[in-house]
């Protein structure tokens, strides 16, 4: 009987997965190098942390002037060989003040991704894994954290733990675990339907067992991705809160801060570049980490096999 | 519990709550299992095949109400914790599932997937765990395994796939081994390696295979002894002689007639069907659930209303047919 449509009933294979396929054969590496390495904006974004990185986390070593360093007698400079950023009016090498600042903020939005990273994976996967009254409470939690007013609580939090450096970070990712949270639940809702997971659970693997060795790395793409992009809205966030007085405080210094403290200035055109360069360098990291993060979306995404 | 049986089922049943009612879908199945023995299950799609293998390990969901005694190394399996049963499970009861490409982690080397089998169970350094899982790819017969450990699922064929399965579960030399259509999924000639491998650790380790298909040829070619399964309850048991040569229950008949023969002239273009469909298990029919469909049933009496019990037909030869014996004389005039 009709056979080309008996045919087409039978599943297609993707000739990529055959197997025995042999030189067209790629790993999961080289498919990820290659899809990764289509997005011109990541090469140049990371190119671009690449420097950030080393001249802030290098300041002490490479900036031309120490953290603070006053010198009335070349306040209120502007950007010249001597001093490529300017001075304030106490005649701080603005550059050498980037620099140093630049450290505090790329730590907490390292930090802060790192641990709303860690709180909402483990929210996520333990949630949905379990089901019933724990899948429940947990989501009705991530749920409430969400409907939070982030700043204002962020602000008030603050305050009451002090403007220390580490208790910002623990605030911000208090308040920034909840969207990996949720991804990771839904991903996993799917996972431990997945007959692997029953052959684990088949061979005596324990829960914890099967979630971190099994599962989790089921999910590694998707939870990168969403790590990178918590990065720049950490650094971003801190921003705002230094901005608006509830960061850290002197004499650590921030991105933010420093614009916080130009803001006096900010419309006397003469001293454009005491935000301009803190403002820059904030543009800058945000946006190369957002490019990383979408051309790691476009590289692990396993449905396409391009 | 027979003497010298590893494993011992008694009067298992499996229910499933569902908005549409219960579903029965294991209904007083019992079984022994001997050393070195290899016992296939056969049966229809829903007859319980794999229900009864899950519940022996525990692993069906919540919603299953198990109920009866799965005997194994002494003690009752049913009603034990997640907890309890995780030193059992793959260590001295282990599975192989039917679809090895779902069953490996897509994201883990082979060998590393064969090396965590192990790990489960044993504290053992890294070096070691390798080597062991290079020689388990080796005893399946996977060419190249030192090669082969290091590569990804989808980078394996099916049959290699599935031996890759076999040495997860032989890893830690269970006591029984549950095969779950272990080749269902493969080509004949593969199908005919993969259980050449299973015959070939047997031999070794003295497994206990549980083997359970819906192809006669393979449990005619593998098995001891066949439990035939019919809408969650056990049609028929007995050694593979018996069920092929003398079987008494008019299920197994029917699916013996079914098989093409070439020794045997057919008598039209067709082959031998039975008729009727597979019952829902939610809305069972009363009586012997086979009934409407059964061409010696008596209908309206007896069959219709009266659930046959389990008769011996001669020795372990036992058949659930309230004419089994009858069934069994007239088999043997012809």
């Amino acid at each position: 009987m009709n056979t080309p449509a008996m045919l087409s009933q039978r599943p297609i294979e993707d000739p990529d997965l055959a197997p025995g396929s042999g030189p067209v054969m790629r790993t999961n590496w080289q498919l990820f190098r290659r899809r990764f390495f289509r997005h011109k904006m990541a090469l140049v974004s990371i190119a671009v942390l690449a420097v950030l990185m080393v001249a802030c986390y290098g300041a002490p070593w490479l900036a031309p002037y120490k953290q603070g360093a006053q010198n009335l007698l070349n306040s209120d400079l502007g950007p010249s060989t001597k001093h490529w950023f300017g001075t304030d009016d106490l005649g701080r090498d603005q550059l050498s003040e980037v620099m140093y600042a630049g450290r505090i903020s790329l730590t907490i939005g390292l930090a802060v991704a790192a641990l709303s990273t860690i709180v909402g994976v483990t929210v996520g996967a333990v949630a949905a894994y379990f089901g019933g009254a724990t899948d429940q409470s947990l989501s009705a939690l991530t749920d409430l954290f969400l409907i939070l007013p982030d700043l204002a609580l962020l602000a008030v939090a603050v305050l009451i733990f002090s403007q220390s450096y580490t208790s910002i970070v623990v605030v911000l990712a208090a308040l920034g675990w909840m969207y990996m949270a949720r991804i990771v639940r839904a991903q996993v809702l799917s996972l431990k339907e997945k007959e692997f997971v029953e052959a684990a659970r088949a061979s005596g693997a324990s829960t914890t067992r099967i979630l971190i060795r099994h599962i989790i790395p089921n999910c590694v793409g998707t939870i990168m991705v969403n790590a990178t992009l918590s990065i720049a809205l950490a650094i971003s966030t801190e921003a705002t809160l230094s901005f608006l007085g509830f960061g850290v405080q002197p004499p650590q210094n921030s991105w933010g801060r420093m614009l916080s403290d130009a803001e006096a200035y900010a419309n006397s055109s003469s001293r454009f570049y005491l935000v301009l360069f803190p403002g820059l360098m904030l543009l800058l990291t945000v946006l190369a980490v957002n490019f990383l993060g979408d051309a790691l979306r476009d590289a692990l995404d396993p449905q396409s096999r391009r | 519990m027979t003497a010298g049986s590893v494993l011992s089922v008694r009067h298992l049943s499996v229910d499933f709550k569902t908005d549409d009612g219960t579903v029965h879908a294991v209904d007083d199945v019992s079984f022994d299992l001997a050393p070195s023995e290899t016992l296939g299950i056969v049966g229809e799609s829903g007859s319980g095949k794999s229900v009864t293998s899950l519940a022996i390990l525990g692993l069906l969901p919540t919603t299953a109400t198990v109920t009866g005694t799965v005997i194994f190394d002494g003690e009752n399996l049913i009603g034990r914790s997640d907890k309890q049963l995780q030193p059992i499970r793959g260590e001295r009861i282990a599975m192989i599932f039917q679809d090895a490409l779902t069953a490996l982690n897509p994201v883990h080397r082979v060998g590393d997937q064969i090396a965590e089998a192990i790990a489960v169970h044993h504290h053992t350094s890294r070096n070691e765990l390798r080597t062991r899982a290079v020689d388990l790819l080796d005893v399946v017969g996977i060419p190249h395994p030192i090669e082969r450990a290091d590569d990804y699922p989808h980078q394996f064929s099916g049959g290699m796939r599935q031996r890759a399965m076999i040495a997860m579960a032989i890893a830690n030399e269970p006591d029984v081994l549950i095969a779950d259509e272990p080749t269902t999924a493969l080509d004949v000639t593969i199908q005919a390696q993969v259980l050449d491998v299973l015959e070939r650790i047997q031999e070794r380790t003295r497994t206990a295979i549980m083997l359970i298909t819906h192809d006669l040829g393979i449990v005619a070619g593998i098995a001891g002894r066949v439990l035939v399964m019919y809408a969650g309850r056990q049609a028929e048991l007995g050694t593979v002689e018996d069920i092929f040569y003398r079987p008494c229950h008019p299920y197994t008949q029917g699916l013996l007639a079914s098989l093409p023969r070439l020794d045997r002239r057919a008598t039209g273009d067709r082959l031998h069907r039975i008729k009727g469909q597979p019952p829902s298990l939610v809305f069972r029919p009363s009586g012997c659930a086979f009934h409407p469909r059964c061409p010696v049933s008596d209908r309206d009496g007896l069959c219709a209303t009266t659930v046959p019990e389990t008769r011996v037909v001669d020795g372990d030869h036992v058949s659930a047919c309230h004419f089994a014996t009858t069934l069994g004389l007239r088999q043997e005039h012809e």
